[in-house]
This record gives structure tokens, C-alpha cells and sequence, in this order.
């Protein structure tokens, strides 16, 4: 085992994702406590995004076009020749749909330590990460040993920033193992175009399981029409079929900031979170004064949703004349 | 009278159609008998008795309806003398010099009232087909969306209105007619017979041969058409006439707000006709089709698909046209596939309006609860409604909060409600889903909270011991669920030491005192609402009222205090003890008109084809009566349901609903909740 | 098609949770069970399957409070064999967990297993991945869609932003079921209770195992409000609106 932090690079369409970047940066401040180098593995992309890895001081391509797609498969082995020929020290993965398949999978494979939900690493002796579980309702410190070891980082633990360096850093090839075959990757299927471009807005006001009734998201709706924002929710609702896919703010939905994120009713698990808390403003309002998204949002309110909403409808319309 | 060819005539028709009437009655008989068991045959001598009378003094029709109720009444006292009056003439056709015209006292008083009753028939009757034809009155519509049997959608009801009708009206004009050339043949009229003498008059100087085939045509249409109506009976509603006292002596007797338990728990309510207890199949054969359940039903009046009406109108025309099949034991065709709609079914807010109107004794809510038993069985059910069972099933409450934020409410109560299960308590508060866990309604909770304690009630509650006490689990169809909580909440009240139990909530009295009773076992607990309770206390002098109120309310009736439990007074009491003028609305007391919560409708969604929602129907309703300040209320669900349509309706600041709590603490003087910090 | 789900119970998150005396742990006197939502998706998905494929669906868990009930539930809701395993004893983390799965299914066939994409104590990674690496299947996370069409399966995995991607899968393989297609049904109280009488649960017992666990340093409640200003009322809502410009 190496000193080495290796970052998995996520890409989807040809683009780099964000969660790249603040894996890197963080790696750097890791290589730094371990005095070891940050690697990147780049499975299945291409020139344009070696020459975005700029934080890397070494990026491993696996394949390219050819691979380009995703394929848990295909991936996850690549992952396991790329760790396998530069034993790092710790794997950070993004706690991220294709990251969810290679973590795991890299962890009984390569018989690493491993943690999941991920916001905080330190690399003393001994690797030390905090994970956000139950929803964000409990921080949970785990020492991994010395290494090696695996990560599945939520996203947003890190600025992107530091982990944005450009010109192409010192890269070398590895073959694509063979596998199996037993997933072939079929198509990407783009969501339809929405009614409201939710990333766009400069305010939303969004609902969560706290609506409690279809029926009753009329009153964001009402309240969103008042103020000339967007009604925005978790995904919950969003598999309810209470509001359409575009509105879904989160790890599987969209990452949205605008200047006011009114979050009624949402508990604020790490997924959600990972789609909001850029916005400039979050105001939260929750009955449960235990709800984590009180430690995301810069105002907080314990209330009924229903109260305040109403209420605040009213003082805005009044407002408006 | 009749020569000896028409005498074989109508022997002869006799025997045909009595043999075709009487397949038809075996069937109906075979028919029902294939539905379910139920325990309806106990006390037969009271329920015979009660029958009687009631249909003898008319009482179930006049609960709505008293023109039309009139009317059918002088039609009934008529057609029933009219039994006497059949006997007579059969023996006046088959007796040689068989009369009572000019007979004695006995004969004489037979013939007024055969005169007198015939012209009631006759009024009453062309006043109902005009009526039915010529007003044609709303309430003898259905709503579009409510599903029909194909020949009720083609107006087949009217069609049996106008045969019924006409028969009637030629069944008693005829011997009416034929009294009349009696009396024209004898030439002079009868003061015992005095309509059939003005009548009689008509005739005056027609020949005796003229008179006489009168004569004769006018018995054979009086009493050969009621021979050939007798096999139209088992197929016509007019058969209402047979079943409808039956019925009413094969009522239900059990508390009204006792449902009856699933026989078969592998197999609970039912999905198609046969599967219904038998008494719900008898009811489509009483059914009369006169729409008053669901001029009473809130759900028809919001605009939904669901008519109890239809529901057994549709019955009855399936089992028409499938009779032979269903008597044998087949045709188990799906009840939605030709009685009433998915979103009808789950309509329902087992109000009892419709149960408690019919004037034949129906049942339409009891089909619906099989229904639904039937299919939350299945697993079929609306998602909030699943979302709500399993929140119940997991958390004992329908707000999928923690079990153990139950009494979270007292929080800010400046002093400890005791813990029922720790320490022994005069009255035992049972609370219930909305009053515990709905903010609007903790803050009268813990308004009655500061009203006991301060007139010094010995109380307790049962912290998250208490579990929903599960009433409108049950009328959503959730047996199991039900049984469940049920069980839960007895074993936890066996362990207390209490002398009463007292509930703010109706939903949770009826469960307490009707639905555990089966399940009670010995310890029969003694329940109140708090209006009694609260009113008991004001007339003890517990509580004193230092500033009565002024101003002016009306009052809501909740389905399961008023309807179900018969509590009426209490509310009524406690407003005029404040000093409020109470002004009643138009639908009160039994009449009461539902806020559209119960059966488990405040989990789920508006219905498609909603029009106005019931509670809003019902602000409409106390807004007419003019200036009024409160419209008061004495259930947790009717305090949210109603503040809601208040401002739905855009009706803000003109009326305020308040709990009849809140004007006892405001006439004691206890002025208003501390603002929770 | 044999089906299996693996279904594990997870705190309620409704509850407040308080952290134990060890300051490492929840404290269990405050702890409700309930199971994983996303495991009842993967339920709910394997009945549809098993509905419109036909074919045998088999539920495992590992014993502990409230687990009859939950495995009569899936019973009531139409698996036909439910999986006890007992002797386990406490189970450590995801990996542990995996092994006693993978253990118990040993001398069973079947072409798919499924279970939830994650659980909300997935301290050292998600069950699927785990399972299917230590069984050597082939596995995708974030299943919001399964097909089964001649031999082969079409599963439709979720990205961000509402993509999908489609990929073919050759059974036997492991899905981390992120929602299924409807609903979880709901299972009436009175069948589970008739399927308590009638049914029984197999169960398998395990020597017990304590896998390969890191240390727990800490368990901390995020400081409540650590970043949040309290509010008291709407009126102070509307000032910082006011103060933002967004009013
Ligand atoms: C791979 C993956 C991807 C995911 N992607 C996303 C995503 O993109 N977006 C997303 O949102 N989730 C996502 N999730 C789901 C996520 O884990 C949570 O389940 C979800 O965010 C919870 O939504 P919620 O906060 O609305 O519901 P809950 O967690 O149920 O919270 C409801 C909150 O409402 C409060 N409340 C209840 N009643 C009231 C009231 N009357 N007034 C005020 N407050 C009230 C409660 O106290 C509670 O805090 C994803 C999960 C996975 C596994």
C-alpha cells in the first residue's frame, strides 16, 4: 500500500460531473496529511477531460470511446485494475448513482476498509471519516485503520474549486480488463423538457413529505404564485406523482440555487441537500425541530407548513395590493 | 254476478298467474337466501310488532318529504282497505245476489269507507304521477357521473312508475266506476256511497244492457288486472308493498353505530351480489326508487358518482335480468362492474343519512362497508388511504407521527394531565388521532385540559398508551386493523383504574361505546362525550360561567354524536348556558348534513367529479340564515373540516367556527391560550 | 424467474433519535424498527414481476424485533417463502450483513436478487453491490425499472437530473431497487394475521459471525440549527425576505 489518494472521475454525456472536482480537492488536502499523490481514474473519457484533471499529479486512463457509457461492469473492473496497479492508500468515489455501483463493489473486491455517506476525512495513522446517517439525523465518526480503504463521498462535502486545475497532468495507460458480458449498456433516456426550468428560478418554493396530500400542494402552489417563484420538491413527492420529475430538487433530480430556497416540510436527507445548498438564501420551515435540514438552511422556523404558508400568501398578496 | 264462462275466465287466470307469480316470489326467496348470514331473526315478536306500527301509523315516511309522504299515505290506508274491498267482490262475482249496497250498518259504513278510500287512492295517486311526469322534481335525478343499469340510464324506472301508476289508477277507478253503475242501475244513489252517487249520475238513463257490460267490464279491470299484476309484482318496485315491512322487521337492532362483524375473516366483505349478507339483498327487492337517501347523501350532493339510490336500483335491475342464474347459484358478477363505481365506493363518509331516511328500511351504507372490507382485502385502495392504514398499522395514529409524540400537546399546559396508567383517575380522557396530533385541535384540547382542571375534575389520559381507537378504520373497510387497535387499546384500559371514560372526539365515542362492545368482553365501560360531561358539570355548579356571551350561533350536528349516538342536547345545552342565541339551521339534529370527513374521507383526496365540497355546502347553509357569529361545532374533525371550507369558500370574517370548549372558557372567563413560546 | 429480496429493518426516522451513555450508538430505549423503505420498493417491484412473469419469490431477514411480522406482511402481500435467519447476532455493518445474506442463500437458486438501493445506516457501503461482488453477479444500483423479456432483464437505472440509462442484464444479477414502478402496496392487517395462522416462516440458523467492523469513535446529532437562524414567526420571515430583496 502506497501513500496515494485515488479520485474516480464521474462523467455522464461527454462532461466531467462537479462531484469530480471536490473529490480532488479533497484528495489533495489528503495527499497532503499522507505525503503521498493524488491520482485520478479516468475510465472510458476522453482528452478534453484529461485536460480538466489538472489537480491530479497523475491521471490513469482506462479505454475511451469505447466505453465512454457507463456500464457497472465494465467500470467497476476497470476500477479494480486501476487499484490494483497503483495501490492507493484511499479510493474516494462520489456517494453518487455510478459511484453507488464501483464503491462497493471495488470494497469485497480488493478487500478494502470502506465507509459510505461520507462529509468528513482526515488521514492521520489511521483513516478517520465522519458519515451523515439516518437522514442526516446523526454524524457518525468510523476509524478505518490504517488503510487501504475505499469512500463514498456525498456531494457537496468540498468546494469544486480546489479541485479545478487545468492543463493535462502526467498520464498513463491501462488496457480494459475483459469481463464477463453480462450487462450490455442500451441507451441514455433524457427526462422530457418541463414545464419550468426549476434551475432557473430566482426563488422556489419547495415541498416535501410534509404536504402530506396531493391535494394540498395547491397551497405551495398558491403561496409560490404570490411571491413569483416556482414550486420546487423532494423526491418523494416526485414518485408519488404529486408533482412532475422536473421539479425534483436532489441527487437524482437537479441541483438548483436560487436566491431563496423556501424548504416547507422537507427533512433534508443528504440527497436532497446535495440539490440546494448552493442557493443563497434557504429558509426551512419543519415541525420537528430535530429535522437536519435546520442545519443546512441559514433561517429556520419551527412550524406548521400549512400555517405558515397561509399566512405568508396572505401578507404577500397584501403587500402586493 | 260474473256469467259462468267468465267465472272459469277467471279461475282459469288465476291458476296461470299465480303459478307465474308465485316462480317469481320463489326466486326472490332463492335469491336472497344466497347472500350471507346475518343475525336477524331474534326478538321476532318485537320486530313484527315495531314493523306493524310503523308501517301502520306511516311514521318512516314522513322523516322527509310530508306532501309526498301524505299522499303515499292516503294511497296506502286506501289500497289497504282495498284488501277488504277485493274480497268482497270476488264474493260479489261468485255469489249469487252478493251486495252491500243498501245492506246493513256494518255494510254501509264498508261502503263509505270503500268510497271514501278509493277517491283518496285516486287523488293520491294522480297527484304522485303528476308529480313524476309533470314537475318532474330534481331529486328523481342522478348525478352523470353515477353509474346506471343500462335500463335505468333508458328510463325504466319511469316506465314502472307509469305501470304501477296506471294500474293503480285503473284498479281502484274501475271498482270505483263500476260502485257508480250500480248504483245508476238501481236508479237512485246511496248517502253511504256519496262520490260514487254524483258519479252514478252520469249514467242516469242508460239501458240495464249497457249498464250491465259496464258493469262487468269495470270488474274485470278491477280485479282480472290485479290477477295479471301478480306476476309483474316480483319484477316491479311496487313490490315495496310486500317487502318493505318485512324489511323493516328484519331491521338491523344492534346499536346503529355497531357495524357488524366480518363472518368470514378469509373471505371478509363482498365483491359481488351474493356476497352481501342476505339482508342487503332483500333490500333492492323494498327498494321503492324514491331517491330520498340520496337527496340525504352528502357525497351525491358534492357531485360524486355515488347515489345510494342507484346502488340498490342497480341491484334490483341485475338481479331482474339475471334471476333464474342467481337463484341457482350463479352470476357473480362484480358489484363494479354493474352497481356503483370504484371512486362512488370510496366516496362514502358513512354518514347513516341515507340508512337513517329510507322509509323502507335499507341498508345502502352496509353494501359500501362490505364493498370496501371486500377490496382493502384485496389491496385495493386508494394510495393516501393505504398510506394512512399503514401508518396506523406501524404508529397507531393517522398522522405518521411517533407513537410517543401522542401527548406532546399538554406540552404547554402550565400543569401534568395524570398518566391514567400509573395512577388511579375519576374520568379517563381517551383523545383520539386529531385531537392529539391536528395543532387546531390541541389547542381545545388543551383548552378542556385547563376547564377540568380547573374545576377540579379528577382526569388522566393514557400518554402513548392510547392508540386511534380506529372508528373510521373500521368504516373504511380495515377489519383486521381495526380488531388490532381494538385490542390494543382494551388491554391498555383493563390495566387502568377509572370510573368513566370521556372523548372530545365523536369518531372515537362510537368506536368506544358501540364498536368495542363485541370486543369488551365483561368490562362494558361507561363513555361520554365531553358535551355531556361539560354540561353536567355546568349544571352541578363545578364550572361557573362569570361573563356570559352574547351574539348569535348555529350549531353542526357530527354524524357520529347526533345520527349514531343520539347526543343532541348537550351541545344545545351548553351554547344557551353561555349565552349564545342559537339559531338552528335548516338540516339539524338527525337531518344533519355531514361535513364530508367520516369513513375515512378526510385521508383522501377531493374525487374528480367533485362540485362542492360538503362542509362548503354546509357554511352555504348556515350563512343563509342570516347574521351569525359562530358556527359552532363539537368534534375535532368538523373544528378543521369546517375552518377549512369557511375559507375555501371565501366566506372569511363572515362566520367563526369554534368549538363549543371554547365558549364555555370564554363565558368562565379564561381568556385566551398563552401564545405557545 | 426465482425471485429474492433481502429486507432489513432501520430505525424509524419519524422517532427522535438520541445517542447511548457510549456516546458511540442510538440509544435503543428510544429506538422504533421499521423496514427500510427502499427495501418495501424492492418488495413491492419483485410482486410485479413475480405478477407479470409468474415465477417464485422468496423474502429474507435477518430475526430480531417486529421481523415475523414484517416477513408475514411480505407474505400477505404475496412472496411465497419468507427466510428467517437467526443466531447472527448483532450485525455490525453492511459488509456483515451481506455475508450472512450470501451465507443463507448458498444452497438456493434463484436468478435475481433485490433489496434497496441503500439503507439510512449504511456506514460502510450499500447491501447490493456487497452481495453481488460477494457472489460474483453482476449489479446495478439505483433500479427504477426491470423488464424481464426472453432470458434477459432490462433494467432502467436513474441518474441525476431525471436521465435514465437502459442496460441489459444476464441473470442471476443483483438490483439496489430505488422505487418501484407503484407504490408499495398495502398489506390489510387481517390477511397478515390469517398468513400468521396458516404460513410458516423457514428459518436458517447461522453460526454466529462478528465480520470485519470499524470502530465507531463517535455518534453525534448534528448541532441542531447549527447553521439556522430560529425563527418565530411568519413576521420575522417576511423581514428577511425583506433584508434579501426577495420581497
Ligand atoms: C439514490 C437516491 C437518490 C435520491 N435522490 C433524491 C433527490 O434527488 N431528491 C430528494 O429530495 N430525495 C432524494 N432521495 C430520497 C431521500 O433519501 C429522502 O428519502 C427524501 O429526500 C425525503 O424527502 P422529504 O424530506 O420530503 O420526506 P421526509 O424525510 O419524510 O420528511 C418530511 C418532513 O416533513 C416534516 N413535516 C411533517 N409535517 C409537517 C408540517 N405539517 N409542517 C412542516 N413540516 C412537516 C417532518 O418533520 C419531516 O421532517 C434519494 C434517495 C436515494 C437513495
Amino acid at each position: 500500500m502506497g501513500n496515494d489518494i485515488l479520485v474516480v472521475a464521474e462523467h455522464l454525456g461527454g462532461t466531467l460531473s462537479d462531484t469530480t472536482f471536490e473529490l480532488l480537492g479533497m484528495a489533495k488536502k489528503l495527499a497532503s496529511q499522507t505525503g503521498g499523490s493524488t491520482v485520478a481514474a479516468l475510465i472510458g473519457g476522453d482528452d478534453t477531460m484529461l485536460s480538466q484533471l489538472g489537480a491530479a499529479d497523475l491521471v490513469v486512463r482506462v479505454g475511451g470511446g469505447e466505453i465512454a457509457d457507463f456500464n457497472p461492469e465494465v467500470h467497476g473492473a476497470a476500477l479494480e485494475a486501476v487499484v490494483a496497479a497503483k495501490q492507493p492508500r484511499i479510493v474516494l468515489i462520489g456517494y453518487t448513482s455510478m459511484g453507488m455501483d464501483l464503491a462497493s463493489h471495488l470494497a469485497v473486491k480488493a478487500d478494502l476498509a470502506a465507509a459510505s455517506f461520507a462529509i468528513g476525512i482526515e488521514a492521520g495513522d489511521s483513516v478517520v471519516v465522519t458519515s451523515q446517517l439516518y437522514g442526516g439525523k446523526m454524524n457518525v465518526t468510523t476509524d478505518l485503520g490504517s488503510g487501504p480503504c475505499v469512500v463514498s463521498v456525498l456531494a457537496g462535502s468540498a468546494p469544486a474549486d480546489d479541485g479545478r486545475a487545468h492543463g493535462p497532468p502526467a498520464s498513463e495507460d491501462l488496457a480494459v480488463p475483459p469481463t464477463a458480458g453480462k450487462i450490455r449498456f442500451r441507451r441514455l433516456i433524457e427526462p422530457e423538457a418541463g414545464d419550468v426550468d426549476i434551475t432557473a428560478q430566482d426563488m422556489l418554493v419547495a415541498i416535501g413529505r410534509g404536504i402530506g396530500n396531493k391535494d394540498d400542494v395547491e397551497v405551495a402552489e398558491a403561496l409560490a404564485e404570490a411571491l413569483g417563484a416556482a414550486v420546487a420538491g423532494s423526491r418523494p413527492l416526485i414518485d408519488a406523482g404529486w408533482l412532475p420529475k422536473t421539479r425534483q430538487v436532489g441527487k437524482s433530480g437537479l441541483k438548483v440555487s436560487p436566491k431563496l430556497y423556501l424548504a416547507l416540510g422537507i427533512s433534508g436527507a443528504p440527497e436532497h441537500i446535495e440539490g440546494m445548498k448552493s442557493s443563497s438564501t434557504i429558509i426551512a420551515v419543519n415541525t420537528d425541530k430535530h429535522a437536519p435540514i435546520f442545519n443546512f438552511a441559514h433561517y429556520g422556523m419551527v412550524a406548521d407548513l400549512f400555517d405558515v404558508c397561509e399566512e405568508l400568501t396572505e401578507i404577500v398578496e397584501e403587500k402586493k395590493g | 254476478m260474473l256469467t259462468t264462462p267468465e267465472k272459469i275466465a277467471f279461475i282459469l287466470l288465476v291458476l296461470v298467474c299465480g303459478a307465474l307469480a308465485f316462480t317469481g316470489f320463489r326466486r326472490i326467496f332463492q335469491i336472497v337466501g344466497r347472500g350471507k348470514s346475518a343475525p336477524r331473526t331474534d326478538h321476532l315478536l318485537a320486530r313484527v310488532t315495531r314493523a306493524l306500527v310503523d308501517v301502520g301509523l306511516q311514521r318512516p315516511m314522513f322523516k322527509a318529504r310530508p306532501w309526498v309522504s301524505l299522499f303515499h299515505a292516503f294511497i296506502f290506508f286506501g289500497f289497504s282497505f282495498y284488501l277488504l274491498v277485493n274480497i268482497n267482490d270476488i264474493l260479489e262475482a261468485f255469489v249469487d245476489g252478493w251486495s252491500t249496497i243498501g245492506g246493513g250498518p256494518l255494510a254501509s259504513l264498508f261502503n263509505l269507507l270503500s268510497d271514501v278510500f278509493s277517491v283518496f287512492v285516486l287523488l293520491g295517486m294522480i297527484l304522485l304521477l303528476l308529480r313524476r311526469f309533470v314537475q318532474q322534481p330534481e331529486s328523481l335525478r342522478f348525478n352523470p357521473a353515477v353509474k346506471l343499469h343500462p335500463k335505468v340510464a333508458q328510463g325504466w324506472i319511469k316506465n314502472d312508475s307509469l305501470i304501477v301508476g296506471v294500474f293503480i289508477l285503473l284498479h281502484v277507478g274501475s271498482r270505483w266506476l263500476g260502485t257508480a253503475l250500480h248504483l245508476a242501475e238501481r236508479g237512485a244513489g246511496d248517502p253511504w256511497l256519496p262520490t260514487a252517487s254524483v258519479a252514478s249520475r252520469l249514467f242516469a238513463g242508460m239501458s240495464v244492457g249497457t249498464l250491465e257490460t259496464g258493469i262487468h267490464v269495470c270488474w274485470w279491470l278491477a280485479m282480472g288486472l290485479i290477477v295479471l299484476f301478480l306476476p309483474y309484482f316480483p319484477r316491479s318496485k311496487h313490490l315495496h308493498l310486500m317487502v318493505a315491512p318485512v324489511n323493516l322487521a328484519l331491521d338491523k337492532r344492534t346499536p346503529r353505530g355497531e357495524l357488524e362483524k366480518v363472518q368470514d375473516a378469509s373471505h371478509p366483505g363482498a365483491a359481488t351480489l351474493t356476497e352481501l349478507p342476505w339482508p342487503n339483498i332483500l333490500d333492492s327487492f323494498a327498494c321503492i326508487m324514491c331517491n330520498r337517501c340520496q337527496d340525504a347523501c352528502p357525497a351525491h350532493a358534492s357531485g360524486t358518482s355515488l347515489s345510494p339510490a342507484a346502488l340498490e336500483i342497480n341491484k334490483r335491475y341485475f338481479i331482474n335480468e339475471h334471476a333464474a342464474e342467481l337463484a341457482a347459484g350463479n352470476g357473480s358478477a362484480s358489484l363494479l362492474d354493474f352497481a356503483i363505481t370504484e371512486e362512488a365506493v370510496w366516496s362514502c363518509t358513512s354518514c347513516f343519512a341515507c340508512v337513517r331516511v329510507c322509509p323502507v328500511g335499507n341498508e345502502p351504507m352496509t353494501d359500501i362497508i362490505a364493498l370496501r372490507r371486500g377490496m382493502v382485502f384485496a389491496g385495493e385502495m386508494p394510495d393516501e388511504v393505504a398510506e394512512v392504514l399503514r401508518s396506523l398499522d406501524e404508529k397507531g395514529n393517522s398522522f405518521g407521527d411517533s407513537a410517543r409524540k401522542r401527548a406532546k400537546w399538554t406540552k404547554p399546559l402550565d400543569f401534568k394531565i395524570p398518566d391514567a396508567r400509573k395512577e388511579p383517575v375519576e374520568y379517563l380522557w381517551f383523545v383520539g388521532d386529531f385531537a392529539s396530533f391536528d395543532q387546531q385541535c390541541q389547542e381545545v384540547s388543551r383548552t378542556v385540559a385547563r376547564i377540568l382542571h380547573q374545576a377540579g375534575i379528577s382526569f388522566g389520559i393514557l400518554y402513548e398508551g392510547e392508540r386511534s381507537a380506529g372508528n373510521d378504520v373500521r368504516r373504511v373497510g380495515e377489519e383486521g386493523l381495526f380488531e388490532a387497535l381494538a385490542e390494543h387499546n382494551l388491554e391498555t384500559l383493563e390495566s387502568c383504574d377509572f370510573d368513566k371514560i370521556f372523548t372530545t372526539d365523536p369518531h372515537t365515542f362510537n368506536a368506544l361505546k358501540n364498536d368495542y362492545g363485541p370486543y369488551a368482553g365483561a368490562s362494558q365501560y361507561d363513555i361520554v362525550h365531553y358535551s355531556s360531561l361539560l354540561l353536567e358539570l355546568l349544571r352541578s355548579g363545578r364550572i361557573t360561567l362569570a361573563q356570559p356571551l352574547d351574539g348569535r350561533a348555529t350549531y353542526h350536528d357530527p354524524c357520529y354524536l347526533g345520527r349514531y349516538n343520539g347526543g343532541f342536547d348537550a351541545p344545545r345545552g351548553i351554547i344557551g348556558a353561555c349565552g349564545v342565541d342559537l339559531v338552528e339551521m335548516p338540516r339539524n339534529r338527525e337531518n344533519s348534513f355531514c361535513c364530508g370527513a367520516g369513513g375515512g374521507r378526510i385521508w383522501m383526496k377531493d374525487q374528480e367529479t367533485l362540485v362542492e365540497r360538503p362542509s362548503e355546502n354546509r357554511i352555504r347553509e348556515a350563512l343563509e340564515l342570516g347574521e351569525i357569529d359562530y358556527f359552532v361545532v363539537s368534534c375535532p374533525k368538523d373544528l378543521t373540516m369546517y375552518r377549512d371550507a369557511v375559507k375555501t369558500s371565501g366566506n372569511e370574517g363572515k362566520i367563526e367556527v369554534r368549538d363549543i370548549v371554547d365558549l364555555v372558557a370564554d363565558a368562565m372567563g379564561l381568556g385566551e391560550e398563552e401564545a405557545v413560546a | 424467474m426465482k425471485l429474492v429480496v433481502l429486507m432489513k429493518r432501520l430505525p424509524d426516522l419519524v422517532e427522535d433519535l438520541e445517542v447511548d451513555d457510549s456516546g458511540k450508538a442510538l440509544d435503543a430505549e428510544f429506538l422504533k424498527f421499521t423496514l427500510n423503505e427502499f427495501d418495501d420498493h424492492a418488495l413491492e417491484e419483485a410482486l410485479l414481476l413475480k405478477e407479470a412473469t409468474g415465477g417464485e419469490l422468496t423474502v429474507v431477514a435477518v430475526d430480531g424485533e417486529d421481523v415475523d411480522k414484517m416477513l408475514y406482511t411480505a407474505l400477505a402481500k404475496g412472496a411465497d417463502t419468507a427466510l428467517k435467519i437467526s443466531g447472527t447476532g448483532e450485525i455490525g455493518s453492511t459488509s456483515h450483513l451481506a455475508r450472512i445474506f450470501t451465507q443463507s442463500l448458498a444452497d438456493r437458486s434463484y436468478d435475481l436478487i433485490l433489496t434497496g438501493v441503500q439503507a439510512a445506516d449504511d456506514r460502510d457501503g450499500q447491501l447490493a453491490p456487497t452481495v453481488a461482488a460477494m457472489i460474483g453477479a453482476p449489479c446495478i444500483e439505483v433500479v427504477t425499472g426491470i423488464e424481464h423479456e426472453a432470458g434477459k432483464l432490462i433494467v432502467r437505472k436513474e441518474y441525476s437530473g431525471g436521465v435514465l440509462a437502459e442496460f441489459d442484464v444476464e441473470p442471476p444479477a443483483v438490483l439496489g431497487i430505488q422505487a418501484a414502478r407503484q407504490t408499495p402496496r398495502y398489506a390489510p392487517v387481517s390477511k397478515v394475521r390469517q398468513v400468521q395462522e396458516s404460513a410458516t416462516l423457514e428459518t436458517v440458523t447461522l453460526a454466529a459471525d462478528t465480520g470485519k467492523s470499524f470502530d465507531i469513535i463517535r455518534m453525534t446529532p448534528p448541532e441542531t440549527g447549527a447553521g439556522a437562524e430560529m425563527l418565530g414567526g411568519v413576521d420575522e420571515l417576511v423581514k428577511v425576505m425583506e433584508s434579501k430583496g426577495v420581497l
